[in-house]
């Protein structure tokens, strides 16, 4: 199977990558970028073919495809991939807006190929065993979830709202929302948010929230999306979610396999991580169901669309001040 | 030498029984209890006196200080008896169950010359005064982000009172106004609140709660409780700045973690962990209170902060019930 990768806008483009190259009967045939330079370099580094922008890498004979540009400019590809014919896993936010995410999935639809939302949180064998216990009934019914996405600002475009399509809220509630509506089997309903820039002076967009959510079973939940980590932190951020059910309490702290790293080189204290790395769980997953013919990717573009649908409704919410419906 | 007077001896009273039984210069008058039994053996075991009322302790001994740790909606009475016959007046939280209440509470007081102290205990807990000094001291920068949590398992007390909305005002008005207070005190006024909570929902014996604060400085704050756990409490704090995050997890700041093999006859659970301190909370509060009744100095937390994180409280119960923020009007 040929896979190649559209831009390396997205730094997970590199994890990909090295996921592609370590999977069996794989070929990381090429890289398409618009920025020959960013192009360039990612193809020396893994050895592979740089072939220009993405029109250039559709015309080639390459089975699938992952994308990562920036949100703005997913939906755009996705469609030209599509009626290329190419599977395609692409990067979260599935897209800025909900119509963006609509014509990808109509596309991906009628040409027949999978279309796979990035969710690569959901591949960590601690979420998937947190998903069994849960199945399980261990728990009980689960009434209430508090989630967690923290980070530093990513910088670069990101912070460009043309390009991103917002800070903070777009970036860090799609996966814990994704993890919520994967456990609980439900949507999310209302939607109510707090939203500001307070960590980085004149940022053009985002970089901190609290959502405030209710689910269609009734289930309340709360999220903080926030770039609130500071630069000496000693990791990046964190997923958490706990949950609280009717005959008990799980809590998941997805990159809690680490040891303390306190080092006189950095000069603070590191959490070195040695948990499994999920992207590579993500990739091989798709890699499985372009290869299995499925008739739907585990976890689909609608996915992605309906997290996305929470984001935006978090700045809907913020700007009113009141909550907002869904569905 | 202060003389107190024990109003109500369940769970929080025999935690101030125990606080003023260590003070030299106070002693505890007697404690005023409904539950005879109950009241005599706290009576024996703080070596003082059981009464049945508080005027009959009034008759009987002389009190300086009412001491109020019956359940919540029973405070204002207690107060305004306790005002009225001259007593300064020192009352648990949350103050009352309605901002009427409160209020009289206030004035009754004020009308009286008595002094009125509402144990809003966090700002004597050390971990959360450590909390309140770096910022000042603006250890994390600009503050953007806080997030606390709050609970454990449902509390059991006298008459289930807990359980009653009615009486407790549910963990949004018992619990969670300890964080309501410390953040008022670290943040100043809340002027946006919103929330969720399990309250209503036909569910035995559990609640949690998630509260959106909106300070008037920006500061985003998380406010979560819970009564939903099968077993323990725990606290969590977080406050993330722009220049840094300090992050306090209850669980983990125990210095003593205490293993017991199983064996028959030995009912004691598993793992007892302990965090011990010179002084506790409680009895700092206390004392504190007594001394600024002794010198006339503004305690470090007014009835009027009091009334404030009550506010916020009530707030947060009203938004949870009718989907709506509630904005706090600004006082001046
Ligand atoms: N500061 C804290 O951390 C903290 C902790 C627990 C409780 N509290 C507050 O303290 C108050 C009491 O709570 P608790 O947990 O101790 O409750 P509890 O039910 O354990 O104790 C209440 C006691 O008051 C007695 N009582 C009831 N009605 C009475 C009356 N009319 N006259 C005299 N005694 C009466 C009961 O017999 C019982 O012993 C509440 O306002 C609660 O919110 C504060």
């Amino acid at each position: 199977m040929k896979v190649g990768i559209v831009s390396f806008a997205h730094m997970h483009a590199h994890s990909y990558a090295n996921a592609l190259q370590s999977i069996k009967g794989v070929e990381f045939a090429a890289i398409a970028d618009d920025l020959p330079e960013r192009g360039q370099a990612a193809a020396d580094q893994y050895g592979v073919r740089y072939v220009g922008d993405y029109p250039a890498l559709l015309a080639e004979d390459i089975d699938a495809l992952i994308v990562c540009t920036e949100n703005a400019r997913h939906a755009e590809v996705v469609i030209a991939a599509a009626k290329a014919n190419k599977h395609i896993l692409c990067e979260k936010p599935i897209a800025t807006t909900l119509a963006d995410a609509q014509a990808m999935i109509v596309a991906c639809r009628e040409s027949g190929v999978l279309l796979q939302t990035a969710f690569p949180v959901r591949f960590h064998p601690a979420v998937q065993r947190v998903k069994r216990l849960l199945e399980q009934g261990r728990v009980g019914r689960i009434l209430a979830m508090r989630g967690t996405n923290r980070g530093q600002n990513p910088g670069g475009w990101f912070v460009d709202p043309a390009l991103s399509g917002g800070g903070a809220v777009l970036d860090h509630t799609v996966h814990v929302v994704d993890l919520m509506r994967w456990f609980t089997g439900s949507e999310v309903r209302e939607v109510y948010a707090e939203i500001d820039t307070r960590f980085h002076d004149s940022l053009a967009v985002d970089d901190c929230g609290l959502l405030t959510l209710e689910f269609a079973n009734g289930v309340i939940a709360s999220h903080d999306p926030s770039w609130s980590r500071c630069a000496s932190y000693p990791t990046w951020g964190d997923v958490t979610v706990e949950i609280i059910g009717t005959e008990g309490t799980l809590s998941l702290d997805v990159f809690r396999q680490h040891m303390l790293l306190h080092s006189d080189l950095s000069g603070h204290t590191t959490h070195e991580n040695w948990g499994d790395d999920m992207d590579s769980l993500l990739v091989a997953d798709f890699i499985r169901s372009v290869a299995e013919r499925k008739a739907s990717p585990s976890v689909t573009g609608e996915d992605g669309l309906r997290a996305l649908e929470v984001a935006l409704a978090a700045y809907e919410s913020a700007t009113s001040g009141q909550p907002v419906r869904i569905g | 030498m202060f003389r107190v007077g024990l109003v109500g001896c369940g769970t929080i009273g025999s935690v101030h029984a125990q606080g003023y039984t260590r003070m030299e210069d106070v002693e505890l008058a007697g404690i005023v209890e409904v539950r005879e039994d109950h009241g005599r053996a706290m009576a024996q075991l703080f070596h003082t006196t059981w009464y049945p009322t508080i005027e009959a302790l009034f008759e009987e001994a002389e009190v300086d200080v009412i001491d109020i740790c019956v359940p919540t909606y029973l405070h204002r009475g207690y107060v305004e008896t306790a005002a009225r016959a001259g007593k300064h007046v020192i009352c648990e939280k949350p103050m009352a169950r309605t901002l009427a209440d409160a209020q009289a509470m206030i004035d009754v007081c004020e009308e009286n010359g008595v002094r009125l102290f509402i144990a809003q205990v966090l700002r004597f807990f050390p971990q959360y005064r450590k909390a309140y000094e770096l910022l000042q001291a603006g250890a994390v920068g600009q503050v953007g982000t806080v997030r606390t949590t709050r609970g454990g398992v449902f509390p059991t007390s006298w008459n289930d009172w807990y359980a009653s909305a009615e009486n407790s005002g549910t963990l949004i008005v018992d619990m969670i106004i300890h964080d309501f207070d410390f953040l008022r005190w670290c943040f100043g006024d809340v002027r946006r609140v919103y929330a969720k909570s399990l309250r209503g929902r036909d569910l035995n014996r559990l609640d949690h709660a998630f509260v959106s604060l909106r300070f008037e400085n920006g500061v985003i704050a998380h406010v979560e409780g819970t009564w939903a756990y099968p077993s323990g409490f725990q606290t969590r704090l977080e406050i993330a700045g722009t220049g840094g995050v300090l992050e306090h997890v209850g669980d983990e700041e125990m210095p003593i973690h205490l293993s017991l093999r199983e064996r028959i006859g030995r009912s004691e659970g598993v793992a007892v962990p302990e965090s011990p301190l010179a002084k506790d909370p409680y009895q700092l509060e206390l004392e504190h209170f007594l001394a600024c009744i002794q010198s006339g100095a503004e305690p470090i937390v007014t009835a009027r902060d009091a009334y404030e994180a009550l506010r916020i409280s009530l707030a947060a119960l009203e938004s949870a019930a009718t989907g709506r923020p509630i904005e706090l009007e600004v006082r001046s």
